[in-house]
Formats: C-alpha cells, structure tokens, sequence
C-alpha cells in the first residue's frame, strides 16, 4: 500500500474520515512527487452473493480487499480508479462544508464520469465500508417521490395537523383527498425544484435558514407524479380551502430537453393534453432557471466545465420532437408567448449542443441560493418601486 | 513601425456603428450569409429576411441615410421550426438555409435580387433533422452540409428533384462527432469541417479523399473558413482561440488569443488581411492576420453573438463594413472610422 491509512506524517492516528481522506490525497501526493511508477488506492468492498468471479474470493469470506491501479493495466483500471478518487474528493467536499450530499447529487456532479447510478451506489458503500463508518458519516444519504418543505399546515380531514417545516427533510407530499386545508399566511413564494439531490442541498444551505419562514421547496423529483402537480396547484391557486393565496411560483430545472419538458409538465401538463388538464396547470410558474446564461462559458474552473455535457442523440431527437410538438399555431392562445420562451430555449440548446445539470450551480460560488435570493430581491424591488409609484405624491 | 528600443506600439483600429435594425426577429438571430448587395438572417422563427445594402454611403464623415439597409424581401414560413443555418454563394446567385425540422431549402436570386425556392431536400423519415452546418461553393453548384454522425455530404444543388431529392455527389466520413461548421474553399478545391470533440479535418474535393486531421483545439470547433486565396484555415469555438492553419501542410501556423469565451463565428474580411470574431459574451473583435493580434474589440451587449460576418467590399467603398447578430435580436452595422 503506497500510503498508510494508520498514521499521518505527526504520527497521529487520524480519527475523522475527513482526515482519512486527507491522509490518501497526501500519500498519492508523495508518489507523485517521488515519481513512483504508478499510483494505487485500495478499497476494502464485501462480497456479494452469487458473485460472477466467486473462484477468486473463495478464500476471502467475509471481506475483499481490491487495489485500484493508476494508470493500471487498461482503460477499465484508469477508469474505476478516477471514480474512486472523485468520490473522495467529493465526500470531503461535503465534510469540510458540512453539506449533506444524495448519491444523485454525486453521480450529477459529473454524469460523464460516472457513467451510471450503480456505479455511484456501489462505490459509496464500498468507501463507507472502508472507512468502517456507516454512510450516513460521509455526509451521503440515499434517496426516496414528492416532498414538500416550508411555512406551510396541512389540516388533515381526519382533524390532525402537520407542519411542513418541521423537517429539513422536508415531508412526503400529502395526497390531496387527506386534506381539508392549508394555512399558508406566511408564504410569499413558493419554489418547484426538478431533482431531489437540489432540494435537499438547498434545505440544508444558509439561504434557508434565512427564508425557511417565507417560502416553500417542493419536488416532484423528476417527471411529477399527479399528487405533487395537484398539490402545487392547490397551493398557488386562490381558493378558501388555502386561504385564498396565489404566491408566485418559481422553477428550477435542468437545463436539458427533459428538464424543460419537466417545467412543462407543471405548468401545462402536457402541450398536446393541455385542455384535459386544466385542474392541475400551474400557468404561472415562472422559468428561473437552468438558462443558457447561467452557464458560465468564461470560467476556467474545471469544476464548472465539468458539468457541462454534450448533448446525446436522443436529446437531440427530443428536443426536436419538442420543436415540432409547440410549432407556432398549433397551440391556443395563452400558451403562445410560453412556448415561443420555450422554443428558443430549445433551439439554444441545438445551437450550443450542450446541456447542464441543476449541481452545475452548486459547483459555482453562490449556488442555487445567490440566483434565487438575487431573483427574489429584484422581484420585491420590483413591487416596491410599483408601491413608491402609486404614493407619489407623499413626501 | 515599432523598434526593438522603442516603445511598443499597439496598432488598434476603430470602429464605429454606424446602423442598427433591432427587432429584425422576434427570436436569435443564429445565421447570416452575405451577396455583393444584400444580407440575409435566419433565426428561431420561419422567416428569413433580406435586406439590402447597396446604395448604402460609404464615407463615414457624409451625412447618413436614414434607411442605409432597408428590408426588401421576406421568405414567410419557410423553415416551420425554425432556421439554424444560412449561406450564399461566393457570386451571390444561389443561397441555401437549414431548418431545425432537418429539411434544407435551396434559393436562387433573380437579377433584380428578388429570392425565389428553387427546391428543398428533405430528410429521409428516420434520419429526420440530421443535416448541420451548410457551405456553398463558388457558383452555388455544390452544397456541403454536416451531419450529426460526423459526414459532410455534398449534394448537386443542379439535380434537385421535385421529391425533395438532390444527388449526392460525396461522402466524406469522420469519427462520427457531430459536423458544427464546414465551408468550401474559394477555388472550390477544398472541404473543411469543425467537429464537436475539436476534430478539424481538411478535404481534397479533387481525391474525395482527407488531406489533412488538424489537432490543437480538443473543444467544440465552432466555425471553420478558409481565407479568401485559400492559403489559410481559421478555426475557432469553446477553446477561445482562433486557429490558423496552413491549407497545403496542414501546419498549425498561429493561435490568436484575446476572446473570453466561447467563439461562436469567424469571417475572413476580402483581402485575408483581417479575421472577425464574434463570441459567446457579446464581443466582437477583429484581428489583424499579419501581425497575429486583436486590433479591435466591439462590445454592444453581453448577449451572443451567434454570428458575424464582414459585407463583400463594393467597389468604391474605403472603408469596410461588417454585421453582427445574435441572441439581441437585431441587426448591427460597423464601419472602420475614417482616418485610421
């Protein structure tokens, strides 16, 4: 083993997994400076049943140990060393800011890499069981359809109450046949977020320590389900049952075919069942972001172009299918300027061949929380300047 | 001329708007090509439009017409999903648009400059929206158009058939990284193509065969063009870098730096002597070949520039004039200030 996981250079035994960690970067550090021929990590993984290369672990029952090579024999080797390396680089990201990562945050921090869920699952277990911490020690939690967060009560017909922001985890959306109301008086905005990795990274920022008493995070975690749309809706459209509140809607997706056709999807429902779907339209849920100009084509940073991919044929196929779908016409009237917003979104997209993922932001200083506060504070500029307007006259 | 001892002098030069069309479409502008009398823009929406822009006063201390670039014809509804990509021929006779449907249509221009559709390729159901870049050669007689697979198909433009059909005369096969720019050279002997995982690659029309695979950008190659004698390629895109090339070695002869961000669309002015640039941020610059630096930077906005592109030089202009658009919406115009 080319670095020793016991001690550090002090001669201290390391006792956070942060510093484990940083005990491996400082070993990898020290081959490269004395040019040793190669570099390598070793993962203690458990044996899975049925393995498909179980002659070799026959006499390792309970535990395997793997040496992961760099440059190593192939392709494969490189490859599974860099997804290691990158995981720890991004769990120790997560413990030194004491943010709390998904697996789906992990594998969206660089998708390319990655290659697929599985891979992230499988590798995160495995570090975790290195380290002999249990996951939940490396800041990563795994992920469950629907939650709800914020100033909002739920009034159960069954009589009970549940408050919303009681967890940071947010609640389970609620189906809409339990309730009988929603006190939502201290909510001025609410914020429908594409992915559940986002939501909860946005939970657990500063951003909603300040303003978890104003608004409301909801995720359908990816393609809404009815329950989530139709809970959206009961919050945002005026009604007695809430209190007659129309908060604005803000949305924030990726920026890919899927993620506009997510935004869609609350908003419209579907643009070809536009008509049936009226009970569940959220027809003012404004755009905020994934846009072409929150991609950050000056950085250097390679955090920032990392997240940046290309588009795939089938985005390409899809965003094309979408082009056809909302040509100008053949949609009625109030969904016109929504689609014509949206069209050139698409196009956009063709043109620069590139798509980006909501964690992009995360990478960015800011984040999530700078774009959203900063849109926030333009909104109530925006109302205070139309207030001061009509007082004009006061001194 | 700056000495070894003296001082160092930058030679920058100065451009002046001189005319702007806001509004031209009510989405990005994402093409322009350009005759000896007209420019044509082509957006998200199915129109393409064509102003003129003979007649226009070429000295820039005379008083200003007040419509220097009038429009003169729309071509309504032609490309239904919107059009990604436009260009002429050298002659200024025959144009050739790229829809996002994947449908190509062909134009020919009439003597009094009036556009009329000589035929449209359509895509084979399956393949539908596979076409890309587009490049015309001198006389309009071949268009070479990328795919998304990373071929450059030159079709005859003569053989349009009422079915939508054109033969196709080559193939040029890559790796199969979609084609992001091709163009033609000017004395038809040459295809060049700027692929999406930073392949350019040259072609020798006369062989059918590659004549050069051109490394050093790794990134997006946005735009592609061969200098006006066709001594030279200039490649540019998400490096931020223009590229120049030597057409007959295939050797990297100069990197120009100086854009922040991405290169969307480069334009060689008519005596090779300037490149223009336009990028990402809004910024256009223009760069002396010569001297391998940036002379002048524009900057209207911070919105891309999808495309910009010098006017042909007209006979009696002394100063030369080139147009930009993009994500603003609008046409702008530029002039060389008098008396630099």
């Amino acid at each position: 083993m080319p670095y020793d996981t016991k001690t550090n250079i002090a001669g201290e035994i390391p006792n956070s997994v942060q510093e484990k960690i940083g005990l491996i970067f400082q070993g990898l550090n020290r081959d490269l400076l004395e040019q040793r021929d190669g570099l390598a990590l070793t993962l203690r993984t458990r044996t899975r049943q049925a393995s498909s290369s179980s002659h070799e672990n026959g006499n390792a029952r309970d535990v395997k140990f793997r040496r992961l090579c760099f440059p190593g024999r192939g392709v494969e080797d490189a490859w599974r060393f860099t997804v290691v390396l990158r995981m720890l680089e991004l769990v120790h990201e997560a413990l030194s800011t004491g943010k709390t990562l998904s697996k789906r945050d992990i594998y969206y921090r660089d998708p390319a890499l990655f290659g697929s869920q599985t891979h992230v699952d499988r590798y995160i277990d495995d570090i975790a069981f290195t380290f002999d911490v249990p996951r939940s020690a490396l800041n990563v939690t795994a992920v469950a359809k629907g939650l709800i967060l914020g100033a909002v009560t739920f009034c159960r017909r069954d009589g009970s109450n549940a408050n919303a922001a009681v967890d940071r985890e947010g609640v389970l959306v609620p189906p809409l046949s339990e309730l009988l109301s929603v006190s939502m008086k201290a909510v001025k905005w609410v914020l429908v977020i594409e992915k559940e990795a986002s939501f909860r990274s946005l939970a657990s920022s500063n951003f909603w320590d300040r303003l978890s008493t104003e608004g409301v995070l909801l995720t359908g975690k990816g393609y809404p389900d009815i329950a989530t749309r139709a809970l959206l809706r009961f919050l945002s459209e005026p009604s007695p049952q809430n209190g007659f509140a129309s908060p604005p809607v803000y949305g924030l997706v990726d920026f890919d075919p899927d993620g506009l056709a997510i935004l869609a999807t609350y908003k419209h429902g579907s643009f070809a069942l536009a008509h049936e779907n009226s009970s569940l339209q959220v027809p003012q849920l404004k755009w905020l972001g994934l846009r072409s100009e929150h991609i950050l084509m000056e950085s250097d940073d390679p955090h920032a172009s990392q997240g940046l991919m290309m588009l795939t044929p089938r985005d390409r196929g899809k965003a094309r299918k979408m082009l056809e779908r909302s040509v100008p016409g053949s949609i009625s009237g109030a969904l016109e300027a929504d689609s014509e917003e949206w069209r050139g979104a698409l196009q956009v997209m063709l043109m620069l061949n590139v798509k980006a993922e909501l964690q992009l932001l995360d990478a960015q200083s800011g984040g999530v929380s700078e774009l959203l506060e900063s849109y926030l504070a333009m909104q109530s500029r925006y109302t205070a300047s139309l207030t001061r307007n009509l007082h004009v006259d006061s001194p | 001329m700056p000495t070894l001892f003296g001082p160092y002098t930058s030679f920058s030069k100065q451009y002046l708007q001189t005319h702007a069309i806001p509004d031209a479409h009510p989405t990005d502008i994402f093409a322009l090509a350009v005759t000896p009398s007209q420019v044509l823009s082509a957006s998200g929406s199915s129109n393409i439009r064509i102003y003129s822009t003979k007649g226009q006063i070429i000295h820039a201390d005379t008083p200003e017409d007040e419509h220097p670039y009038p429009l003169v014809q729309t071509l309504e509804k032609v490309h239904p999903l919107g059009c990604h990509h436009i260009c002429t021929s050298l002659d200024g006779r025959t144009a050739a648009s790229a829809g996002f449907g994947g449908e190509l249509n062909i134009w020919t221009c009439s003597e009094e400059g009036s556009w009329t559709l000589k035929g449209t390729i359509t895509p084979e159901p399956k393949k539908a929206g596979e076409h890309w870049a587009l490049a015309l050669s001198e006389n309009g007689q071949y268009l070479a158009c990328t795919t998304h697979d990373g071929r450059i198909n030159v079709y005859d433009t003569s053989t349009i058939s009422s079915e939508g059909k054109a033969e196709k005369i080559t193939q040029y096969e890559t790796k199969g990284s979609l084609g992001m720019s091709v163009d033609l050279s000017s004395n038809g002997s040459m295809t060049a193509s700027g692929h999406q995982n930073g392949s350019i690659y040259i072609f020798n029309n006369t062989t059918s065969r590659m004549a050069h695979s051109l490394s050093g950008l790794i990134k997006p190659v946005r735009s592609v063009r061969f200098s006006p004698a066709c001594r030279y390629l200039a490649a540019a895109g998400d490096a931020r870098i223009i590229a120049l090339y030597d057409t007959q070695s295939g050797e990297q002869i100069a990197n120009l730096t100086g854009h922040a961000s991405w290169i969307m669309s480069v334009d060689w002015n008519w005596s090779g002597e300037y490149l223009l640039s336009g990028g990402y941020d809004g910024k256009a610059k223009i760069w002396s070949v010569e001297r391998r630096e940036c002379v002048a930077t524009q900057t209207e906005s911070e919105k891309c520039l999808w495309t910009v592109k010098w006017l042909p030089k007209a006979a009696s202009a002394r100063n030369e004039t080139f147009v930009t658009a993009g994500a603003g919406k609008g046409l702008a115009f530029y002039r060389e200030a008098s008396g630099t």
